[in-house]
């Protein structure tokens, strides 16, 4: 039996099986932190134990300096949408549909998850690499011994500004991918811009703003705190910083796809 | 009494760092820890500050504050020297409310005098030298005016005259706040020039206890080694 056990043991799939249960614990532990950390920056957004200067500087840092990019890559993507569909679109008989097509798709998908790849890509990595030397270089060490709450010094004014800025960046994203779809359907496929606005007046619903705003705060507190979170408890020099910040990059990723899906099931099934 | 350790135990993933220590430091007192590395000299500061949480055991301080200055000095990389040193004041929810601008000026302006830098507020840490960033650092600690004060390594990676600066300065912080001193380091020099007491850890439990001068004269094997930096003796380094 002990033989048995042993063979087992040094058998290919007990190591698979050995890792997954490492990989799900370690997926819960982290869970439970963010939670966790979570929780404290409720409270001390609560009790107001605010800086505005922090903030306002966060909020900077978090809408106005990610905006060149989050525009690029929202327009960018219109673009390209509006060039695949127009003209088959026009083919078929449906270029009254395009401004439509492209006006929902952006409000209610593209323009809040682009922004979110663009902003976790540049924001959110940013906050993890910060944290996570920070960190390494005993500085949340030293927030602790001065007698500050280090969580609630460093959480709260990154984790408000993804609140407040994302449906900003949002909202101009999208504007500006409307835009440059109308431009892009009157390019490739020679729609006007009147029968384009028309349709995408006629196809969108004050339902489907406010859901993207709404979306979009869940999907800045998320990056932020994530992205915080895995910095604020790595570990182990530069080595320690590379995978925080990989993680956060890479967990945020994930938790806007799935709090996507959690929103068009929720407002839109 | 200003800090006292009473059967201090703390283990990592089963293996234990600090193996049952006690001691004591008075007021006014400083006190050396010294051994190898990884002998859980800097774990015994991390527990006494209250960084991380100990296994069993007792650790007493009286009322009042505990400062800490880390080995890398730990200097907010984004904040100026003032915002740095006046960092408690301003951040601390029971301080920040308590002092104006102006007061905080003045306060940054006498620590900053009491280290020997004048007129470097505004100055960026990355800005500063090694053994200046130590020394904003030390006056970071005790901007609150601390009862105790926790010293990491401070003459770690500076160079001869920095550190007998730094060791001038240990003397003078404890002269002028009477304040308990524990300073942790392997260098004699600042074992001899600052300390009233020395305690030598190795496997996370005290080996020798006594005064510098004690430590010097080498009466136990593992003093012997320690001053003498021999491999050979009771302490193995991990390798």
């Amino acid at each position: 039996m002990e033989d048995l056990f042993r063979y087992f043991r040094m058998s290919a799939t007990y190591r698979i099986y050995r890792e997954m249960v490492r990989f799900l614990i370690g997926v819960l532990s982290m869970i439970g932190q963010i939670a966790q950390v979570g929780l404290r920056v409720l409270k001390s957004v609560l009790t107001c134990s605010i800086s505005p200067k922090e903030l306002i500087y966060q909020c900077d840092r978090f809408g106005v300096s990610s905006l060149p990019i989050t525009l690029s890559i929202v327009g960018m993507t219109s673009i390209i949408v509006a060039s695949q569909v127009a003209l088959e679109m026009v083919k078929q008989g449906g270029g009254n549909f395009i401004g439509m097509l492209m006006t929902i798709l952006i409000v209610r998908e593209v323009g809040a998850i682009m922004s979110g790849f663009a902003i976790i890509s540049m924001i959110g990595s940013s906050l993890a690499s910060e944290l996570a030397t920070m960190r390494v270089t005993e500085q949340v060490d030293a927030i602790d011994v001065l007698g500050v709450d280090s969580v609630s010094y460093l959480f709260v004014p990154r984790v408000l500004s993804g609140i407040i800025m994302m449906p900003l960046v949002v909202i101009l994203a999208s504007f500006v991918g409307v835009l440059l779809g109308a431009a892009a359907s009157k390019g490739f496929a020679g729609l006007t811009y009147r029968a384009y606005f028309d349709s995408a007046l006629l196809g969108l619903h004050m339902k489907d703003l406010w859901v993207s705003l709404f979306k979009s705060a869940v999907f800045g507190g998320s990056i932020a705190l994530i992205s915080c979170t895995w910095g604020y408890f790595a570990s182990g020099g530069a080595k320690g910083v590379g995978i925080a910040t990989t993680k956060a990059v890479v967990w945020s990723f994930i938790s806007i796809v799935i709090w996507d899906m959690v929103f068009a099931v929720l407002f839109f099934f | 009494m200003s800090i006292e350790v009473r059967n201090l135990v703390k283990s990592f993933e089963d293996k234990k760092i600090i193996d049952n220590i006690s001691f004591k430091v008075d007021d006014g007192e400083v006190l050396a820890i010294v051994g190898f590395s990884g002998s859980g000299k800097s774990t015994v500061l991390k527990l006494i500050s209250g960084l991380i949480p100990y296994d069993s055991g007792e650790i007493i301080t009286s009322e009042g504050d505990i400062a800490m200055v880390f080995q890398y000095s730990a200097l907010f990389d984004s904040l100026n020297v003032f915002d740095n040193i006046s960092f408690a004041l301003q951040e601390r929810k029971e301080l920040k409310h308590k002092y104006s601008k102006e007061d905080l000026k003045e306060i940054v302006a006498q620590k900053l005098e009491l280290v020997g830098l004048k007129g470097i507020e505004n100055k960026f840490p990355s800005e500063l030298s090694g053994g200046m960033q130590k020394r904003v650092s030390f006056a970071r600690a005790i901007v609150t005016e601390p009862n105790s004060i926790l010293y990491d390594e401070p003459t770690a990676g500076l160079d001869p005259m920095s550190s007998t600066l730094i060791e001038d300065y240990i003397v003078r912080l404890r002269n002028e706040l009477n304040a308990a001193s524990i300073v942790v380091t392997h260098q004699m020099s600042t074992i001899t020039r600052t300390a009233d007491r020395v305690i030598m850890l190795y496997n996370g439990k005290i080996v020798f206890e006594g005064t510098p001068t004690q430590m010097l004269q080498q009466d136990t094997p593992y003093t012997k080694q320690f001053v003498t930096a021999s491999l050979d003796g009771p302490m193995q380094m991990k390798a």
